[in-house]
């Protein structure tokens, strides 16, 4: 989760969000030369002592400035574009999850071996241990292997919700009557923590998700124990 | 229904007469069409501007018997003229000089006071607003609790490659 008074990006969970943040480093940049320039020509217009009362068009400078922007468009929106279709990439996942939006909670299903179904609800802040997240914290957490490619496939029982992540950099509508995927994988081992996305309701706020990425001994012991619980 | 009635015709028949009498055509073609005289019908006006420095009249319109006799010596070689009679003439002429005109005001101590002002209103609504209509924040909030959930941060390594794990030294136990 992001510490407080953060502004920023949290840090990058899966390759993915690594290059979502490079793209947002350069967007900022370009954006920052322009603002600056901006600035500059404003302030120095303002503070001229003389005023030229005849000018009336230019058309030079008119296709300077149509020009100009135009390729610098192109400098944005090429690394975007290559990003969104990285992003569609199916890359042969190790696994296939389907997490389900209900109102107001997350369930997760592991039909690859054995069935395997959980739900996750959020724990309400007056039972939380001191320490613990506020609003973040769920019951059940959805526990993947580190670095294996993992699909996830998307719905929803009863209204739009959408499953979100910022570290990882998922997002992704769960609709009724609708299987939305993606792919993902963990880069580092830890707890992720995100939110539902898209306005379902009284407690909309308060069905988070939380990715648990573990190494694979560690995940086929919880997966064991999820079994022999259920 | 688009029936040719009377009253239809007659309306069709008058607006086809004004046009053939009236239009800007018609009017054109009566006539050469050079331009009579462009005429400036407006007032002559003094004005001070650094933009448009020379305006349509002279700033002092009637003159006194002094300034006739200094207009008259004006026509003369101009080094005859001491300083003060050219500072005069200015005078005669101009209202105020271009440094004159580019001088600063105090306004900007207005803008700037006022602007204070109403940051300072605002800080009080703010301040009474935290004293009287927001509740108590989550027990989450305590600096206990805060103190707690950084400690639980740094222990799951969250953000550990340039977030906030990554400025702990675990080894030393502190904070880089």
């Amino acid at each position: 989760m992001a510490h407080p008074t953060q502004s920023g990006f949290q840090d990058a969970a899966s390759p993915l969000m690594e290059e979502l943040l490079h793209f947002h480093d350069h967007t900022l940049m370009v954006i920052l030369m322009i603002s600056t320039l901006v600035l500059y020509t404003i302030i120095t217009m303002t503070l001229a002592k003389l005023t030229d009362m005849l000018v009336l068009d230019s058309q030079e400078i008119e296709v300077i400035w149509t020009i100009l922007p135009a390729i610098v468009l192109t400098f944005i929106a090429l690394p975007s574009l290559r990003i969104l279709y990285l992003m569609d990439e199916v890359s042969d996942p190790h696994l296939t999850i389907k997490a389900t939006g209900h109102q107001w909670y997350w369930s997760y299903e592991y039909s690859d071996y054995e069935n395997l179904e959980f739900d996750a609800y959020m724990i309400p802040t007056q039972d939380l241990t001191p320490g613990q997240f506020r609003l973040l914290e769920a019951d059940h957490r959805m526990v993947i292997p580190v670095e294996s490619p993992i699909r996830a496939l998307v719905s929803a029982e009863d209204v739009l919700h959408s499953w979100a992540h910022p570290r990882p950099g998922i997002k992704v509508d769960a609709i009724p009557g609708r299987l939305n995927q993606t792919t993902f994988m963990a880069s580092h081992p830890g707890v992720f923590f995100g939110q539902c996305s898209e306005i379902c309701g009284a407690n909309h706020s308060f069905m988070p998700i939380a990715i648990e990425a573990v190494p694979l001994p560690h995940f086929e012991n919880w997966t064991s124990l999820m079994i022999e619980d259920a | 229904m688009l029936h040719l009635t009377t009253g239809r015709v007659g309306s069709l028949l008058a607006q086809r007469v004004t046009a053939a009498l009236t239009s800007s055509s018609v009017r054109m073609a009566s006539h050469g069409h050079e331009v009579a005289a462009n005429e400036d019908l407006s007032q002559p006006m003094y004005w001070d501007s650094t933009n448009v420095p020379l305006p349509d009249r002279r700033y002092k319109v009637t003159l006194s018997s002094e300034d006739e006799r200094l207009k008259q010596k004006e026509k003369g070689p101009w080094d005859q003229l001491s300083k003060e009679e050219k500072l005069a003439l200015y005078r005669l002429s101009f209202s105020q000089t271009f440094s004159e005109m580019n001088q600063p005001s105090a306004e900007w101590k207005t803008v700037v006071g006022t602007i204070f002002i109403f940051l300072g209103l605002t800080g009080l609504i703010v301040w009474w607003q935290k004293v009287y209509v927001f509740p108590k924040p989550p027990r989450t909030f305590d600096d206990e609790w805060q103190a707690k959930q950084l400690q639980r941060m740094l222990e799951m390594r969250m953000n550990p490659i340039e977030g906030i794990s990554s400025k702990w030294d675990y080894e030393k136990g502190q904070w880089k």
